[in-house]
């Protein structure tokens, strides 16, 4: 790895690396999935959420670096393929960031094996009359499928720091570090089209890179096309989502829950929790409130550590598998003609596969689709029928126990209400659906460091996020029992409850709290199936209205901070009664069939 | 089928639509919509002078571009027009 500082201007690097009032803020730019966030977490030691698809990053992180003696502030941004014409919500954020006064210098990350797209990049970066320095990064994958760049050549032309990294390997970063002080104004002919820009970008690539025919990506390659065919690809997604619910749904929701939920807490620390609270509470109020039936440690810890813990853990790390194999982006393939009938285009998967891991994140997510008009309906149905991964917990805890056939009525029923909704949305709503472009990351091996970093971060998140809100949740439900409100909730729904939906009329406060949090309530019906108040039809009617119900508050926030109140009012007031109709028609079917399960 | 890109064929070139798995050329053209596709597939890599090879044709059309995949619809595949030493010979 060198540094090739081919062109200084006189001062400009004292000019940049002056004493001054405020940090030198450095953004970097690129493509997506060439290794931004890699980069910002190697330089400001700060971990952003890495994987192997285009649109990880959706919005702007900044963190500190230390670049010699001085301070900077280093800016990631969501991945750009252009930052003219016809450009996406995420693309117009780094915009900004770039045409930013803050802005002080532009390092422009770029895939080593797509020099030529990078460098049409380049050129859009170069109107923008910032300092810069080119960062090729990924040269180890770009070596292998014999590729190789005349790096000084490319500096000398372009006039700015071109440098050659392996971000992942750490490689790369003391030459980045010292090139920020050379970082100058690129020398690109002005181009205002992106055709003329494309036309000089392939000139200087055919100048300055050879490409042998060798490629010693063999096994990468052959993976990569297996995943993408359908005759191989399906049984290869059947394959995938088998594994997923062994790992997940028997693995982590019967033997581990059963491990916690009947080992650690209910012989160990509700049981001692108990004891202790018998003993040295002498107020019965307060005994209730701890270990009482709707206790803080009985009700509210075991719910989140013991039942949803487990299987939020094992979900998170087969996920971020998946997410770092490049393999979920190839579901787009599929997915395309059905999502087309939904008024979306293929790219929709990945929103809706990371929804099954936190449908708030995912709802933010939707920024890489194309139209206004995609982004609504994809945050509809993510709030609608994708289940996020604590109540993926509940369903499988509940349902996994009952009967393969539950679990199918249940995804069935609510994947068919999710197109069917957005069937009719796609035709109700103004507006274009996009044409379905898609780049696909290469296949690669996951790195079992970023891996467990993730991981850890999440399961940290979960942590944070949702056992407070659990805990509330508990104590407003022992507030509302001591205040008899419960049984009021339990006479006013019941016509809707045990009416309509024909479950225990127990269940009416479990819907109530399936309100604040989706999978709390479905918590609280893992309890209730576990202790044998549920036949086997009720657990997926009251399964089936829970998931169908808007996620939670955090997810309620965030549709409202992407597309304003009276959408995210709209899509609640959408959402509550299509939940309670199907629960009361699945409860009808159900029924009249004679089904049991 | 070979009457059919025969017809296209008169001077070698065809939308990309019309190639078969393995087939390769050159990029000529990407028509202009309204929908601002040929800026997308412009930011792609998928420009004049650009080497594409088809590698799959169902359900969508994936290709590669340069050293990028692309999977697109087929309404996409019609507007972007390839010349194809292949077919000319």
């Amino acid at each position: 790895m060198s540094c090739h500082i081919v062109h200084e201007r006189a001062g400009a690097a004292a000019q940049t690396l002056r004493l001054r009032a405020r940090p030198l803020r450095v953004a970097l730019v690129g493509q997506p999935n060439v290794g931004k966030s890699v980069v910002f977490g190697r330089l400001t030691g700060r971990y952003v959420t890495v994987s192997n698809y285009p649109g990880t990053t959706v919005a702007i992180t900044k963190g500190r670096a230390l670049v010699g003696a001085e301070v900077c502030d280093i800016v990631d941004t969501p991945g750009v393929n252009a930052l003219d014409g016809t450009i996406s919500e995420d693309e117009r954020i780094t915009r900004e960031v770039v045409a930013s006064a803050d802005c002080d210098i532009v390092v422009q990350v770029a895939d080593a094996r797509n020099l030529r797209r990078a460098l049409m990049l380049t050129a859009q970066l170069a109107g923008f009359d910032k300092p810069m320095v080119l960062a090729l990064n990924m040269v180890d994958e770009a070596f292998a499928r014999g590729i190789a760049i005349d790096g000084p050549a490319l500096a000398e032309a372009l006039r700015i720091p071109v440098i050659e990294m392996v971000a992942v390997e750490g490689r790369g970063f003391s030459e980045l570090r010292g090139a920020l002080a050379a970082a100058a104004r690129p020398y690109v002919p002005a181009l205002p089209h992106a055709s003329g820009r494309a036309v000089w970008a392939h000139e200087l690539t055919e100048r300055v890179r050879r490409v042998s025919t060798l490629s010693l990506a063999y096994v990468q390659e052959t993976l990569a096309r297996a995943t993408r065919r359908p005759a191989t690809g399906l049984p290869i997604l059947a394959a995938v989502l088998y594994a997923l619910y062994l790992f997940v749904g028997v693995f982590g929701a019967q033997t581990l829950v059963k491990l916690l939920e009947d080992g650690l807490f209910g012989q160990g620390i509700n049981p001692a929790a108990t004891w202790l609270a018998d003993r040295f509470i002498p107020v019965p109020f307060i005994r209730d409130f701890l270990v009482g039936q709707y206790g803080l440690i009985t009700m509210g810890l075991t719910y989140a550590i013991a039942i949803v813990l487990p299987v939020v853990a094992t979900f998170f790390l087969m996920f971020g598998f998946l997410e770092d194999s490049g393999y979920i982006p190839r579901l787009a393939i599929f997915c395309d003609r059905i999502f087309r009938v939904m008024g979306l285009n293929g790219k929709a998967v990945l929103p809706m596969v990371l929804g099954l891991g936190c449908d708030t994140m995912a709802t933010m997510t939707t920024r890489i689709l194309g139209t206004p008009k995609e982004r609504l309906i994809a945050i509809l149905l993510l709030a609608l029928g994708i289940p996020c991964s604590a109540q993926l917990a509940t369903i499988l805890g509940i349902l996994g126990g009952i009967s393969f056939v539950a679990l199918a009525t249940l995804f069935a029923v609510v994947l068919g209400q999710m197109f069917l909704v957005g069937w009719l949305a796609a035709r109700v709503l103004k507006g274009d659906r996009s044409e379905f472009i898609l780049e696909l990351p290469p296949i690669r091996w996951p790195r079992l460091g970023n891996l467990l970093t993730k991981t850890r971060l999440r399961v940290w998140w979960y942590l944070g996020e949702a056992v407070p809100l659990f805990l509330v949740g508990t104590v407003l439900l022992f507030v509302l029992d001591r205040l008899g409100a419960l049984t009021i909730i339990a006479a006013a729904g019941r016509p809707i409850v045990t009416g309509l939906l024909g479950l225990p009329p127990a269940t009416a406060q479990i819907l109530v709290m399936g309100f604040l949090r989706r999978d709390y309530g479905a918590a609280g019906l893992f309890q209730l199936a576990h202790s044998g108040q549920l036949t086997g039809v009720q657990a997926v009617v009251a399964l089936t209205v829970m998931t169908l119900f808007v996620p939670c508050v955090a997810n309620f926030l965030m549709m409202v901070r992407e597309r304003g109140v009276k959408t995210g009012l709209a899509i609640v007031g959408v959402i509550t009664p299509i939940a309670i109709f199907t629960g009361a028609g699945l409860n009808y079917v159900l029924h009249y069939l004679g089904v049991q399960f | 089928m070979s009457s059919i890109t025969l017809a296209f064929s008169s001077n070698g070139t065809l939308p990309l639509a019309g190639l078969r798995t393995g087939v390769g050329g050159v990029v000529v053209e990407v028509r202009a919509s309204d929908t601002g596709r040929a800026d997308r597939l412009l930011a792609l890599g998928v420009t004049p002078g650009a080497r594409v090879t088809v590698l799959q044709t169902f359900p969508g059309i994936v290709f590669l571009c340069d050293q990028t995949e692309l999977a697109v619809e087929r309404g996409v595949a019609e507007s972007i027009i390839v010349h194809c030493e292949e077919l000319r010979s």
